[in-house]
């Protein structure tokens, strides 16, 4: 029977891109060996981390079925306000985060309460919302940076931990651990992922679609928050800007890491060689200073083939389905 | 003659299951041939090669005696085989001449489209089939039969000479089928040749010339006439035993109180004035035919239509069910539906992701963890009792044959405890063995005191399994009748009730 081999598949859904991971290392390091420095390491890790949080954030809401379009805008404007409220008010820098994630969350669960109330898809909902948070950053910040980050948050950011490996590698692993823990051990993540597997079995199955759709934007929202505090840490400024290229690669990490896009089933260790493959790819091209233009069309590449092989397994569940 | 059509010993496999085996049908030109079978019995999927969505394994195609193979359904739609299938299949928002013209709206894709011309062209078919009605309406403006019988014009359209129809009776009244009957006799007197697929065998004597049978995905009979047959040869053919007789005696009707009663409960579906009752242990059956409202009335009761009036209790007390999850956790209510494949089952997910989905609620603790052995500990005894046939609990579910898959969609409401469970079509694609166990399996529930409520328009099954049968049509209840196991009277008085409405023209 081919059961057996369809299920490992799905089980195995990051075996394919640790691989290609692996083979890209190696084959970089090969070819230039500063790639292994102690330096590139720490800010090859820096990158993964804080785009680790961003592809969760999506990670959530492609579970469910939906996207979410707004996630950049919603972690751009949680990082003005994490910089402006230690800037302005002087708040010590963990109440200021306190109060960055509650922005996220608050945002998240607007976004997630029209959306199941309204049953308008997510699509519209969001790209609304994208709109809508934006506008608040840019009314905050009059497109000014806010340079009073207080210095350690900026050590945060920046400074290493042990060795190679960065201070923002803690909240990663830390989002990384409670997103498995979340689809794999507690009853939300659950129906996340049977709405998004068949919104309407779950439903006539006694899940209640408005409550957990609300939880899962609200989910994405602070995961996008934490994103964006990172960010404010590394980059040393409260920068308006934050959040704008956060679109394609929140898509592309989940995708390639085997994440079904109509919903249903995603993969956490899979994300992460995503955002793996992504950062070492856009590092590389650095390294050998080749034009960023191509950066875009190799992510470009890389999206059509997560795609093609996602693609291959639904036909195989759909003939599976006859 | 040259046959119009023939498929020759084709056979058909899918993952775990042969669906045709060395299958063979012919029609003649200016015929109409009845294709019968029960569910599962491989119709559709032959359906399926004819029309191009299928390419047979083996055997082959032919028509007018050319050797064919499509590789797509326009391939077979451009050498004249059109089929009406039983959902309708037309752009509601778009006029009616748009419709029966999609395929021909102009001769490029960048072409401006005259509109005159189009209406003027769709109009001739309309006439040939006796539907005078201005082809610049919008489809979303006709009624279920106008609907289909657009759908046959738009076949005829495309110089089918081929049209397959299947179960084109199903949402239409007996009047409308005789209108139906008769534009097909004078369609088949062009020299049509039609293909009837239905469950209705008045209907198949009344109208066919010829039959094929399929059963298990091979040919219980190939192109017999029907006037050398009777109905129990047809049915001996079908089900490969005589017509069963009601094997369980009746049972008394249960003195206890209603576990749920309606009282003259309004919907916004359009139901009015409805009122019965299900006690513990009892099976209550409501019969009716494709779009009586019968699922619609199941999704009333869990909350997910509106209910305009009237009231709802649950165990004595009145009930305000605002969705399917306050059915289940407050009300102890399931519903397994008749769609197992888009409302039943999440074919993505394993097994046990499946059939634990109503406990998990139940079973994880006060920060929301859920742990698989507890969820197995609580599904595993009730997969077992099933007989459920699966490698293990974490295989994937849209892997398993149907019947495993239905088995799945009743465990989980089992496993769930459920006080009522409201079965909706239960046994549609299911083979004939799991459907005795299935039968056997909802009268069982009942014997340990599940109040059940059994929608169905398989006559024999509800006449095998109800005790008590609603007759419901046009959105409302036209009459009960006690089921005594006495298949003629009960399936006449059933179909009296619908003639009746029918008659008085009361279906709105």
């Amino acid at each position: 029977m081919n059961d057996s081999k369809l299920t490992r598949a799905f089980d195995n859904d990051w075996i394919g891109p640790a691989l290609v991971s692996l083979v890209a290392i190696a084959a970089i390091s090969a070819l230039q060996p500063s790639f292994l420095s102690s330096f590139n390491i720490l800010v090859l890790l820096s990158a993964i981390a804080v785009n680790m949080l961003i592809a969760l954030g999506q990670l959530v809401i492609i579970a469910v079925g939906q996207m979410n379009l707004a996630l950049g805008s919603i972690g751009g404007l949680v990082a003005i306000s994490f910089a402006a409220m230690m800037e302005i008010w002087h708040l010590p820098p963990l109440v200021a985060m306190g109060g960055g994630l509650a922005i996220g969350v608050i945002a998240g669960m607007a976004s997630g309460f029209v959306i199941a109330r309204t049953g308008i898809s997510a699509f519209i909902i969001t790209l609304a919302g994208l709109q809508i948070f934006k506008g608040i950053n840019l009314g905050i910040t009059e497109a000014q940076p806010f340079y009073g980050v207080p210095q350690s948050v900026k050590d945060f950011g920046n400074v290493a931990l042990a060795g190679p490996i960065p201070w923002l590698v803690l909240p990663m692993v830390a989002a990384a651990v409670f997103m498995w823990v979340l689809f794999n051990r507690l009853r939300i993540g659950r129906y996340i992922l049977a709405i998004g597997g068949n919104r309407n079995a779950a439903e006539l199955s006694g899940i209640n679609l408005d409550t957990t759709v609300i939880w899962a934007h609200a989910l994405s929202g602070l995961l996008a928050a934490g994103a964006g505090m990172m960010l404010v840490a590394r980059l040393q400024i409260g920068h308006p800007a934050i959040g704008e290229d956060w679109l394609i690669s929140s898509f592309a990490a989940p995708v390639i890491g085997g994440a079904i896009l109509s919903g249903g089933h995603v993969s956490v260790v899979g994300t992460f060689f995503g955002v793996v493959i992504i950062a070492i790819i856009t590092q590389a091209l650095v390294l050998f200073a080749i034009d960023p233009f191509v950066v875009q069309i190799v992510l470009g590449a890389l999206i059509l083939w997560a795609v093609g092989i996602n693609r291959l397994r639904e036909m195989r569940v759909a003939r599976a389905k006859a | 003659m040259t046959a119009a059509l023939e498929v020759l010993h084709a056979s058909k496999s899918f993952p775990g299951v042969k669906a045709l085996d060395d299958v063979s049908l012919t029609l003649q030109p200016g015929s109409i041939h009845a294709l019968l079978g029960e569910n599962g019995a491989g119709k559709s999927t032959l359906i399926k090669i004819v029309t191009g969505l299928h390419r047979p394994d083996a055997g082959e195609v032919r028509l007018n005696g050319q050797a064919v193979g499509f590789a797509n359904p326009r391939q077979a739609v451009a050498a004249g085989i059109g089929a009406v299938h039983q959902e309708r299949n037309l752009v509601t928002r778009f006029s009616i001449g748009e419709n029966i013209m999609l395929e021909r709206l102009g001769a490029h894709a960048l072409s401006p489209i005259d509109y005159g011309q189009i209406h003027a062209e769709a109009a001739k078919w309309l006439a040939l089939l006796d539907l005078y009605i201005d082809p610049r309406r919008p489809v979303s403006s006709l009624s279920v039969a106008q609907m289909q019988l657009v759908e046959i014009g738009k076949a005829l359209a495309l110089q089918t000479r081929v049209l397959l129809l299947d179960e084109p009776t199903a949402s239409l009244t007996p009047n409308e089928s005789q209108v139906l009957f008769g534009i097909l006799r004078r369609l088949r007197d062009d020299g049509v040749a039609i293909v009837f697929v239905s469950h209705k065998l008045e209907e198949v004597f009344d109208l066919c010339d010829t039959v094929t049978v399929l059963r298990d995905g091979r040919n219980a009979c190939s192109g017999v006439p029907l006037k050398d047959l009777d109905r129990q040869a047809v049915v001996k053919m079908m089900i490969g035993r005589d017509e069963r007789i009601a094997k369980r005696a009746p049972r008394p009707r249960a003195e206890t109180a209603p576990y749920l009663e309606l009282k003259n409960v309004a919907t916004s579906a359009g139901h009015r004035d409805i009122s019965f009752s299900v006690r513990p242990g009892e099976i209550i059956g409501l019969y009716g035919l494709v779009g009586a409202g019968r699922s619609e009335l199941a999704k009333a009761i869990l909350g997910q239509i509106r209910r305009t009036g009237g009231e709802i209790r649950v165990a004595g007390k009145p009930a305000a069910i605002a969705s399917p999850a306050d059915a289940l956790h407050k009300y102890g209510i399931g519903y397994v539906s008749e769609d197992r494949k888009q409302e039943g089952l999440i074919l993505l997910h394993s097994v046990l992701g499946n059939a634990g989905i109503t406990v998990w609620r139940r079973l994880s603790n006060a920060l929301g963890f859920l742990r698989d052995r507890t969820i197995i500990d609580h599904t595993a005894p009730v997969l077992r009792q099933l007989e459920v046939k699966t490698p293990s609990v974490y295989q994937t579910i849209g892997n398993l044959s149907g019947g495993n898959q239905q088995k799945v969609s009743v465990a989980k409401w089992i496993a769930a405890g459920v006080k009522l469970l409201i079965i909706d079509e239960p046994t549609v694609g299911i083979d004939i063995k799991t459907k005795a166990y299935l039968h056997d399996l909802i009268h069982d529930l009942a014997e340990q005191g599940t109040a059940i409520l059994l929608i169905t328009s398989d006559m024999p099954e509800m006449v095998d399994v109800a005790d008590h049968i609603l007759v419901m049509s046009g959105f409302a209840i036209k009459g009960e009748v006690e089921n005594d196991r006495n298949y003629e009277r009960v399936s006449q008085a059933i179909m009296g009730f619908i003639h009746d409405n029918a008659s008085t023209g009361a279906a709105a």
